[in-house]
């Protein structure tokens, strides 16, 4: 019903006519809108109308460019930074310590008694090589000796070579249990092997001992791999044993405090409050006396000889629920001394996405988190990591021992996959393969980083009573003698007087602050606001409408002028006689009655115009009664008269011309 | 009459088109306010009722007051900058890494040129403390010490007071006593004081050039004196060494770096670019892009950052210049200079260092924002190391100037401007007086080089955690047997040192400008169309109105009245005064009267004012009675000039 209505009215409306001009149209718009130049340009003089004309154009464009400046602002989503320093009561950093050794030698001596042989004979042959030409046994002796107290199966696998550089075109590879003679350009390598179709690539070392050194973390690596995880954290060291005392404010606390995790780089690692179980403890004073206070011992003797030479605690401070990455962000505590640690927490909080490229639980990173098996939360160091796996599994079949593994993988070892030296190696100086981890992983919008103010100071002195006993935290709670100097560590980590300093983002460019700009733009030039738009609108759909219904009305038009055409062809004379025969300006109305179409006014089209116009000529052309239905055929549809009308009609001279009168 | 009449027609004729909207000021403005697109005008002449009209103009005259004032305020805020933050986790350069061991020479190269000056050091210590060999070692017993000639102490006297205030001294080592006029430097230090706090120990330096005057300079402890005295003299000797011998008597690349690691890759003392510092020797900086190619880190870790062994030869250090052993480092960027003598971190030996780096890109706007330099080209100090800018080198490179301005030679620690040479005492015997007078207006900041030098814009900054563990381990073999390989070193002469990225993050902070032209022009618009509705086209009418229209009506007037008073003047012996005095006195008398010379805006919109009636209105007598009236009672400027007619 309410279409049907709706139709009717708009017909009327049709068939009304707009009731006014463009003209009308725009001057009524520009005396009565709202923004400021228009009315100018109606009201004043002519000069001035032409020099208001031009201003409102420049200030309308003006306002458009400035327009979209604005809108290109908003939508490059710019952040403003806000900085704040200061003390609040927060959650105390989750504190992981470790042993620089990861295993005690004791426990794992039987395992690793052929390769320390082997490490002890190369060391001597490189030594005899180095600067033996005068102290060396003969070569050969020794090396049938070694050949005959080693077991070479090791060796095989990945052995250390010489390269003799002293011909660079054609370096000569000398194993070095075979050599006989001492070089002295050669440079120490590692030979790694793949072994189907045996390619090798060279590892090469200017310092020998370096070279023993990573040749015995590949070597030891392999076959600690195939220890059962359970037996690995065995050999390391036990809480009881590293965590003398401990004391956070002013409650003690026990090695019970803190949570034990495998840490494949050092063994067993011990983190104390890192919130997993429990809440997370707080700390709401600065100072050394509200914080954590641990004494360490990390036993000396039983270090690896071969695989670490660094003695020392490491330690590292991170975020609850995250996995701590010792390697990257620790930091060590020497022995026997005091390290007091300071801490600010410098977080950066930012805005997800449009804002920045960054992600808030990692949920959106293509890669899989193999730290999910700790509970931990995503960060980019497990991210890099995890990818890192994956390629190696990928590439070489078995998982890398220093990171977790994906499901059904295993690590590997020399024995099961006898090159994954060499697809290690290969793998891990892929300068591909490393971009796109780094592409493949997207840091985390709130980057917490703890800034460390670290001093020493020797400690236990050397009046102190502790220096030769030390605190063993036993349930006696007596005081044994456990270790010398060397061995023991104090640590304190607090809050410095300032504690945090947070940077946090918020969005520079609101809708809030696009709409105020623009606002002010349009109000700056022109004193326009939203009604204004609206109003030009209204403007431009009324400009619309008129041109609808001029479109509407010429087709009529032009409708009429074939309908009309038709009629004369087919009753010339008719019509005309029985109406009103000697009326020619009626004759004009006739088709129109004929055709139904309406009551309201013909607006004067071009037929109009010609039918008159050309009326009038004839009749003045001729000046004599003639018949007029002659008079009909020729003015109408005659090429030369129609043309010659249309012509002075458009000249406008239309008005001009007098309706022949009776 | 008739030039009055002939503008009004004039005006009239003209009104709508060109000249201004009404005839009077007031009119104007009664139009303006009609027809502004401004609010609150239009309510001050519509409001009916004094008090309404009154609160309109105060409301209107505050919101332009407010408007101005916030508009000021917009546009004195428009040169700040805000600050962002971002990160980004990428593949990052690795910074230029230069060590340098603490030991600038060897001492074994350096014992021919230095002997005479060792052996007065002595002697001066000797007699200052009264022990011999003290903790020496046996390097340095060679030379009999014994000899008496002391040309150094000659040139530079070192004394000991025994009270400041009696300005008597003892001359060390010689035991003459001395009276001083000069005046007294006293260094406050009192680090290593010896006995009680009013001995103290110092040496004078004369300037013989000028007048023969005399400085004295004073430290608290003898040791920190006779360092002094001693690096002066050292700075001496050197600069008269040319540079190849320096560099032949300093540590070789082979000599420091036993083993490096980067990257999981092994590399060598070819991968060091040598740099010989003026006070630290020969020092080596590892990527230093020398070959336009810098190493970048893709991993973060310790592992993958640079790991050195250090060899520093503590036997063959030199005992009076140096009394600290280890290496120094310096993390800096490709193409800043490293100054390691200012900001230098120092490597323990028998210890491993390991130093974590977070990298921090900084970016400052520059002028107008802050008061910092992109290039450095705008600074008046020519930059005499071939580095990039920064405050640091513009410090230096002012002072350098202003030495060899003052002194005529180079001071031994900078860089040597073009055409200067380096200041030895053969040459210019009193550079050190002259030092040390600059020195001192250089720290008080007289010299201006600290108002001259500003800041650079842009920087990189690596923040370093180091931190510290024993090593080797007492129980490491590879360590041992590394110590017999490397001619076996003794555990103090070692130094392990690994600097990496802790994470790959880099901070960028920036500075933005916080405003634009177009949003300080939006602000306006907000600012003007909050308060009254005001546009750019309201500031053209106001322009237009108040500007134009109203010193057009009011130079006519001016123009009007000129030319009446010209008239009257010329037609003043011809015709009696009264009639002249009438036209005159129109803006003293009623409107009606004013009505006929000057068109009103009724007039002028041609509203139906009879013209006619107003003219037979104003009979001329009352303007006689009035004028007489008003000679009498109340001397108004007006009126007294209308007697003067």
């Amino acid at each position: 019903m309410n279409f049907k209505r709706y139709f009717t009215r708009v017909l009327h409306r049709l068939q009304k006519g707009p009731g006014y001009t463009y003209k009308e149209l725009l001057v009524w718009y520009c005396d009565n809108t709202n923004t400021h130049g228009p009315k100018r340009i109606i009201k004043e003089g002519p000069k001035k109308k032409v020099i208001w004309f031009f201003l409102t154009l420049l200030f309308a464009s003006l306002v458009f460019w400035q327009w979209g400046i604005l809108i290109d602002t908003y939508l490059s989503y710019s952040v403003s930074s806000s900085l704040s320093i200061g003390f609040k009561t927060m959650k105390f950093p989750a504190v992981t310590v470790c042993n620089a050794s990861p295993y005690k030698y004791s426990k794992v001596r039987h395992l690793l008694k052929e390769l320390d042989a082997l490490t002890e004979a190369a060391l001597e042959r490189i030594l005899q090589s180095k600067h033996g030409n005068a102290i060396s046994a003969p070569p050969l002796n020794s090396s049938e000796t070694v050949s005959q107290r080693l077991d070479l199966k090791l060796w095989n696998q990945i052995p250390l070579v010489l390269i003799d550089e002293s011909d660079p075109d054609y370096p000569v590879i000398i194993d070095l249990f075979e050599t006989d003679q001492s070089g002295s350009g050669t440079q120490p390598a590692v030979k790694v092997c793949s072994l189907p179709d045996p390619t090798c690539i060279y590892w090469n070392f200017t310092s020998a001992a370096q070279a023993v050194t990573e040749w015995y973390i590949l070597q030891s690596t392999s076959i600690l791999s195939q220890v059962p995880l359970q037996e690995r954290m065995k050999m390391g060291y036990q809480p009881e044993d590293m965590i003398l005392a401990c004391l956070f404010g002013a409650e003690p606390c026990s090695y019970r405090n803190f949570t034990q995790i495998y840490h494949p780089d050092h063994g067993n690692c011990y983190i104390f409050n890192w919130g997993m179980d429990e809440e997370a403890l707080i700390s709401s004073n600065p100072g050394a006396e509200f914080g954590l206070k641990l004494i360490l011992d990390i036993s000396q003797q039983d270090y690896i000889p071969y695989l670490t030479s660094t003695a020392g605690a490491r330690l590292m401070l991170h975020e609850q629920k995250s996995f701590p990455f010792l390697k990257d962000q620790g930091i060590y505590a020497m022995s026997g001394t005091e390290t007091s640690i300071g801490v600010l927490v410098d977080e950066l909080e930012r805005m997800g996405y449009p804002y920045s490229d960054c992600t808030m639980n990692g949920s959106d990173v293509p890669v899989k988190n193999l730290y999910n098996e700790y509970n931990t939360s995503y960060s980019i160091q497990a991210c890099l990591r995890s990818c890192f796996q994956a390629q190696m599994f990928e590439n070489c079949g078995c998982g890398h021992y220093l990171f977790p593994l994906p499901e059904g993988v295993n690590y590997c070892n020399s024995e099961d996959d006898p090159d994954w030296a060499y697809c290690y190696s290969s793998l891990r100086s892929s300068i591909r393969h490393r971009q796109f981890c780094i592409d493949s992983c997207k840091e985390t919008c709130n980057d917490t980083q703890y800034k460390m103010t670290i001093s020493m100071a020797d400690w236990p002195s050397e009046a102190s009573e502790v220096k030769h006993r030390a605190y063993r935290a036993r349930i006696e709670s007596e005081l044994i003698l456990v270790s010398d100097r060397n061995g023991i560590i104090k640590l304190n980590i607090y809050f410095q007087e300032y504690n945090y300093r947070t940077i946090s983002e918020s969005a520079a460019t609101t809708i809030v602050w696009l709409l105020s700009s623009l606002g002010g733009q349009f109000g700056f030039w022109m004193g326009g606001s939203v009604l204004c738009l609206i109003e030009f609108g209204e403007i431009i759909i009324d400009f619309l409408w008129i041109t609808i219904i001029k479109i509407i009305s010429w087709c009529k038009g032009l409708k009429q002028k074939r309908a009309r055409a038709h009629w004369w062809r087919l009753t010339p004379i008719l019509g005309f006689n029985m109406r009103t025969p000697t009326s020619p300006p009626e004759m004009k109305f006739l088709p129109l009655e004929h055709s139904h179409q309406s009551q309201a006014p013909h607006p004067p089209t071009t037929t109009h115009c010609v039918l008159t116009h050309c009326l009038s000529v004839t009749r003045t052309a001729m000046q004599r009664p003639v018949k007029k239905h002659r008079r009909l055929r020729c003015a109408w549809p005659p090429d030369p008269c129609h043309s010659l009308c249309t012509m002075l009609c458009s000249l406008g001279k239309l008005q001009g011309i007098k309706r022949p009168q009776r | 009459m008739a030039p009055g009449k002939t503008i009004k027609a004039k005006i009239k004729k003209t009104l709508p088109v060109t000249g201004p909207q009404a005839p009077t000021v007031s009119e104007l403005m009664h139009w303006y306010c009609m027809n502004t697109n401004t609010h609150g005008c239009r309510r001050i002449v519509v409001s009916r009722g004094r008090l309404r009209r009154f609160i309109w103009i105060l409301l209107t005259l505050s919101a332009v007051g407010l408007i101005l004032w916030q508009c000021a305020e917009l546009v004195m805020s428009y040169y700040t900058a805000s600050v962002s933050v971002t990160v980004q986790f990428q593949k990052l350069p690795f910074p230029a890494v230069t060590i340098c061991n603490i030991n600038p020479y060897k001492y074994s190269a350096m014992k021919e040129h230095l002997s005479e000056l060792d052996k007065e050091t002595k002697n001066a210590l000797e007699t200052l403390y009264g022990f011999s060999e003290g903790k020496s070692k046996v390097r340095r017993d060679a030379d009999d010490w014994n000899s008496t000639e002391s040309k150094f102490l000659e040139r530079i006297p070192l004394l000991k007071f025994k009270d400041l205030y009696k300005k008597t001294a003892t001359e060390i080592p010689s035991g003459n006593k001395r009276k001083i006029e000069t005046n007294v430097f006293h260094q406050g230090s009192s680090m290593v004081n010896t006995g009680d706090p009013q001995d103290v120990v110092g040496f004078q330096l004369v300037s013989s050039v000028p007048t023969s005057d005399c400085a004295v300079y004073t430290f608290s402890s003898g040791v920190n004196a006779i360092q002094e005295w001693y690096k002066l003299h050292y700075m001496n000797i050197m600069a008269q060494i040319p540079l190849e011998t320096k560099v032949n008597m300093g540590y070789s690349a082979e000599d420091l770096l036993l083993t490096c690691f980067f990257d999981g890759i092994s590399c060598d003392a070819r991968n060091f670019t040598p740099f010989h510092h003026p006070l630290y020797g020969n020092c080596y900086t590892f990527n230093s892009g020398e070959n336009g190619k810098v190493l970048t880190t893709s991993t973060g870790g310790s592992e993958y950052g640079l790991q050195v062994v250090l060899y520093v030869e503590e036997a063959d250090y030199n005992p009076f210049l140096v009394t600290s052993t280890g290496a120094k480092i310096i993390v800096h960027d490709q193409h800043e200079y490293p100054f390691i003598e200012d900001i230098g971190t120092e490597i323990e030996t028998a210890t491993a260092t390991s130093i974590g780096m977070h990298f921090t890109r900084s970016h400052k706007l520059s002028k107008p924002y802050s008061d910092c330099t992109e290039t450095g080209t705008d600074i008046p100090v020519a930059n005499l190391y071939n580095k990039s800018y920064s405050l640091q080198i513009c410090l230096h490179s002012c002072f350098q100037r202003a030495m060899v301005d003052t002194c005529g030679c180079a001071q031994y620690a900078q860089p040597l401007p073009p055409g200067a040479e380096y200041c030895n005492y053969k040459k210019y015997p009193n550079w050190m007086y002259c030092y040390y007078k600059l020195h001192e207006k250089f720290v008080k900041e007289q010299l201006g080089c600290q108002q001259i030098c500003k800041e650079a814009c842009s920087f990189n900054e690596w923040t370093l955690t180091t931190s510290l563990a024993q090593w080797p381990s007492s129980v490491s073999e590879v360590s041992s047997h590394q110590g017999l390989l490397s001619l076996s070193l003794p555990r103090t002469d070692l130094a392990n040192l690994v600097v990496f990225y802790k994470d790959l993050n880099e901070r960028f902070i920036s500075e933005n400008p916080a405003n634009n032209i177009v949003i300080l022009l939006s602000n306006f618009g907000g600012q003007l169309g909050l308060w009254m509705s005001c546009s750019v086209v309201c500031v053209i009418e106001i322009i237009e109105v108040f500007f134009i229209d109203s010193f057009f009506i009011v130079t006519r007037r001016r123009w009007q009245k000129a030319k009446r008073w010209w008239n009257d003047r010329k037609a003043a012996p011809t015709q009696e005064p009264p009639q002249g005095n009438a036209p005159a006195r129109e803006g003293h008398d009623n409107l009606a009267c004013t009505d006929e010379d000057l068109p009103t805006f009724n007039t002028a919109l041609g509203l139906p004012v009879p013209h006619e009636n107003h003219m037979l209105r104003t009979p001329p007598p009352n303007y006689n009675t009035l004028q007489l009236d008003a000679a009498f009672t109340d001397p108004l400027p007006d009126t007294l000039e209308g007697r003067s007619h």
